[in-house]
C-alpha cells in the first residue's frame, strides 16, 4: 500500500444499536478525488464520519498501514481534515479565530500562535474566496460564506487527507466551481480528496471516481461514466435519465427524464417517424415521447446525438455507423418504417448528399403525411446543402400537401387532424 | 477586637473568600457554556447546587446546621457523581444527555430539598437563606480552601482555553482538529464542577454570576477562551467583592444572591443594549 491511503474492511457504523452502513470495503489512495454519492438516507455521510473516526465503526481502517484507532486525536488531525456540511455558531468567534482553530494541534498550549500560523490561516482563506471575511463575526456570515469559510479551516489543517460532506450544498454557481477547481487541484498535487455530493453531474465532472452507496452499501465504484449509468441510476435514485458525455468537457453527464405518459391514447397511437439529424431533433423526440406517441427515427448515424435521445428514449431507430453509406437493406428498412408511420415530420436538418437518400425515399410516400418543422427564420432552402436537389423534393411535397409548422404545438396540431381531411386553403 | 484583628480576622478572610467564590462561579458558568455550546448553561447546570442545597438542609435538619459546609459539599459531589454514572453508562455520550441528565437530577434532588423545607419548623429560614447565598460566616480557612481550588484549576482551563474554543462549535469538530474532545471534556467538567462544588459549600448557590459574568466578559474582550477564562475570574471575583460589599454595608447583611441578582441583572440589561446579544 502506498502512502496517505485510506482503507477501509469490512467497515460498519451507525447510530445506537442500528447500522447505517454495512461491510464496507473501499480503499482510497493520494492524488484522487473521490465522490461519494447515493439517494437521500443511503449512508454516504455515515460513511464520511466513520471514515473519519468521528463515528465509531466495526471492521478495520487503516490509514498509512496503521489502524486509525490507534492514531492520538493530534496524530490523526495531521493527516486527515474533515468539513461539515454546516456547523453551530453558538458563539461570535470572529473568521480569523475559527481558521485559526486549524493550527491549535500544531501549536504547545502553553504558547501563542506564531505569524506563520496567521499566514496560513490567510492563505487559506484566500484560497476560498474568503480573505475579507476574516474580522467578520461568524455568526453574521450567510450560509454560503461560512461553508467556505469551514473549508479554509481544513485548508489550514494542512492534511493530506481531505474529507468534506457536500462542499458545495450552500454555494452559488460561482463558488461551487471554485471550490470544486481547488479540491481538483489538491488533488492533483497528490492529496487525497474524499467528498460526498448531492449533485451528480458536479460529481461527475470533477471527480476521478465515484461510490455509489444504496442501503449502506456499496452499490457501484469506478470512473463516473462506469457508475452513472442510466441503470444505476434508476436503481439507486428509482429516476429515470439519460446520459451522455459533455461535447465541451469529455465527462459523462446526466439529466432526469421528465414523468412519460406511458397510458396510450387511442387517438395518439398512430405511428410517427421522424426524420432528423444533427442534434435537431432531441428536443422534439423528448416533446413527442412525453405526450405517449408511438415514434420511430432514422436512418441516423450512431454518433449523432439525436441518435442517443432515441436509444435513451428508448425510440426505434434505424441506425448506421459514421460516415458509412446507406445501404439498399437501411433503405429499405426506412421505407416500411416510412409506409407504417401515420405522419413522418422532417426537422430542419443540414441536409448533404450523404442523407439525400433518406429525403429522395420520401417521394415514394403520401405528402399528406409529411410535416415539415421549419422553426422561425428558417426555409427549405437553408437547410439544403445537395444543391437544390433536396428542396425540390421538399417543395414539391408541400406542393402536394405536406404541411409545415414552425413550432411543436403546430406540429401536435397537424397530427390531431385526421390524415386525409383537406388542407386549409390558402 | 481591636480594628486590626476585625480588618485581618474577619474582614479579609470575607473579601478573599468572596473574590475566590465569585471567580469560581465565572470560571465555571465560561467553561460550561463553551463545552456545552449553550450561552444559558451556568455552573448549577449539572445539579451542584441542588445537591449543595439538599445536603446544607440535611444538615439543618437533622444536625441542627452543624457542618453546613461539609454536607454541601458532599450533597454536591454526590450529584455530579450521580449525572456521571447515568449519564456515562454508555461510554460516548453527547453532552446534551448530560445537560438533560443534570436538569432531571437537579429537580429531583429540589423535591427533596423543599420537602425538608416543608418539615424543617422553626429552621426553615437557614435553609432558605443558605439556598439565596450569603458569605456571613466564613473564615480564614474558607478562604485558602477556595483559592486552593480556583488557582488550580484557574490554570488548567486558562491552558485549555483553545480546547474549549474549538469544543464550543461541537465535540466532532474539536475531534477533527486534532483535539481529544473526550478527554478534554472529563478534565473541563471534572475541574469546573470541583470549583463549584467548594464554592457552594462555602457560600450556598449564589446566582446569576455563574450565567452572566462569562456573557460581559465576551461583550467587552470577545469570545476567545484563552482571554474569557481568565477575565471570567477576575471579574467574577470583583462582582461578588462588590455585591458583598453592599449587602455587609447598606442591607444589614441580606443574602448576597439577592445583590448578585439586583444589581447585576439591570446592568446586563444595559450591556446588552448597549453592545447587542452577539456574545
Amino acid at each position: 500500500m502506498t502512502r496517505d491511503t485510506l482503507h477501509a474492511l469490512g467497515m460498519s457504523a451507525g447510530y445506537g444499536t442500528t447500522d447505517i452502513i454495512e461491510q464496507i470495503s473501499c480503499s482510497f489512495s493520494p492524488g484522487t478525488f473521490t465522490g461519494i454519492i447515493g439517494p437521500n438516507g443511503s449512508g454516504k455521510t455515515t460513511l464520511l464520519r466513520a471514515l473519519s473516526r468521528a463515528l465509531p465503526c466495526s471492521g478495520l481502517l487503516t490509514l498509512n498501514d496503521k489502524p486509525v484507532s490507534a492514531y492520538t486525536a493530534a496524530e490523526l488531525g495531521m493527516v486527515l481534515g474533515f468539513v461539515p456540511q454546516d456547523e453551530e455558531r453558538p458563539f461570535s468567534y470572529s473568521v480569523m479565530q475559527v481558521v485559526l482553530m486549524a493550527r491549535y494541534l500544531r501549536t504547545s498550549r502553553f504558547a501563542a500562535l506564531s505569524p506563520a500560523d496567521y499566514e496560513r490561516s490567510r492563505t487559506a482563506l484566500r484560497q476560498t474566496g474568503t480573505a475579507d471575511l476574516e474580522n467578520r463575526s461568524i455568526k453574521t456570515l450567510s450560509g454560503g460564506e461560512w461553508q467556505r469559510v469551514l473549508i479554509a479551516r481544513a485548508l489550514a489543517q494542512d492534511t493530506r487527507v481531505l474529507l468534506l460532506d457536500e462542499p458545495t450544498s450552500h454555494l452559488d454557481l460561482g463558488h461551487q466551481s471554485e471550490i470544486l477547481t481547488l479540491l481538483r487541484h489538491l488533488s492533483d498535487e497528490g492529496s487525497t480528496i474524499i467528498a460526498v455530493f448531492h449533485d451528480l453531474n458536479l460529481a461527475a465532472l470533477f471527480c476521478d471516481r465515484l461510490i455509489l452507496i444504496r442501503n449502506g452499501r456499496v452499490a457501484g465504484d469506478g470512473t463516473p461514466a462506469q457508475v452513472l449509468t442510466p441503470q444505476t441510476i434508476r436503481e439507486a435514485y428509482g429516476a429515470d435519465v439519460v446520459t451522455a458525455r459533455h461535447p465541451a468537457t469529455g465527462r459523462t453527464y446526466l439529466m432526469p427524464m421528465t414523468g412519460t405518459d406511458r397510458t396510450t391514447n387511442e387517438r395518439l397511437s398512430e405511428g410517427i417517424h421522424v426524420i432528423c439529424g444533427g442534434g435537431t431533433g432531441s428536443d422534439l423526440l423528448h416533446f413527442l415521447a412525453r405526450r405517449a406517441f408511438s415514434l420511430s427515427t432514422g436512418i441516423l448515424a450512431t454518433n449523432d446525438s439525436d441518435h442517443s435521445a432515441a436509444t435513451a428514449l428508448d425510440i426505434p431507430c434505424i441506425a448506421l455507423p459514421p460516415f458509412t453509406p446507406m445501404s439498399e437493406e437501411t433503405l429499405d428498412e426506412l421505407a416500411t418504417a416510412l409506409s407504417r408511420a401515420s405522419h413522418v415530420i422532417i426537422t430542419h436538418h443540414p441536409i448533404g448528399t450523404g442523407n439525400l437518400p433518406v429525403i429522395r425515399a420520401l417521394e415514394g410516400i403520401d405528402p399528406k403525411k409529411i410535416i415539415l418543422h421549419l422553426p422561425e427564420g428558417t426555409n427549405i432552402a437553408s437547410c439544403d446543402f445537395t444543391g437544390g436537389v433536396a428542396a425540390r423534393i421538399l417543395e414539391e411535397a408541400l406542393v402536394a400537401g405536406a404541411r409545415c409548422a414552425p413550432t411543436f404545438t403546430e406540429i401536435l396540431v397537424h397530427i390531431s387532424k385526421k390524415i386525409h381531411d383537406k388542407p386549409e386553403e390558402l | 477586637m481591636d480594628p486590626a484583628g476585625i480588618i485581618s480576622g474577619i474582614r479579609l478572610p470575607r473579601v478573599l473568600t468572596a473574590f475566590c467564590v465569585g471567580g469560581s462561579l465565572a470560571i465555571a458558568g465560561a467553561a460550561m457554556q463553551a463545552l456545552f455550546r449553550n450561552p444559558m448553561a451556568d455552573p448549577y447546570i449539572l445539579g451542584t447546587s441542588s445537591g449543595g442545597a439538599l445536603g446544607a438542609a440535611m444538615a439543618v435538619v437533622f444536625f441542627g446546621g452543624l457542618g453546613m459546609p461539609l454536607f454541601a459539599w458532599a450533597g454536591a459531589v454526590l450529584a455530579i457523581l450521580i449525572v456521571w454514572s447515568i449519564a456515562g453508562r454508555q461510554g460516548i455520550i453527547p453532552v446534551e444527555t448530560l445537560l438533560l441528565t443534570g436538569i432531571a437530577v437537579s429537580f429531583f434532588f429540589s423535591a427533596i430539598v423543599s420537602f425538608l423545607i416543608a418539615i424543617a419548623g422553626e429552621n426553615v429560614h437557614q435553609i432558605i437563606f443558605w439556598l439565596m447565598g450569603g458569605l456571613w460566616n466564613v473564615s480564614g480557612t474558607d478562604a485558602l480552601l477556595t483559592a486552593a481550588v480556583l488557582v488550580p484549576v484557574s490554570f488548567i482551563l486558562f491552558f485549555m482555553g483553545r480546547d474549549l474554543n474549538a469544543l464550543s462549535l461541537g465535540e466532532e469538530t474539536a475531534a477533527h482538529l486534532g483535539i481529544d474532545a473526550i478527554r478534554a471534556r472529563w478534565v473541563v467538567l471534572g475541574s469546573s464542577t470541583l470549583v463549584t462544588a467548594v464554592a457552594v459549600s462555602v457560600a450556598g448557590s449564589i446566582g446569576f454570576i455563574g450565567l452572566v459574568t462569562p456573557h460581559i466578559v465576551r461583550i467587552i474582550l470577545g469570545p476567545d477562551n484563552r482571554i474569557v477564562i481568565p477575565g471570567a475570574v477576575l471579574l467574577g471575583g470583583i462582582i461578588l467583592v462588590w455585591s458583598d460589599t453592599l449587602a455587609r454595608t447598606f442591607f444589614s447583611d441580606l443574602p448576597v444572591g439577592i445583590i448578585t441578582a439586583f444589581i447585576g441583572a439591570p446592568f446586563f440589561l444595559w450591556l446588552i443594549r448597549q453592545r447587542g446579544v452577539n456574545t
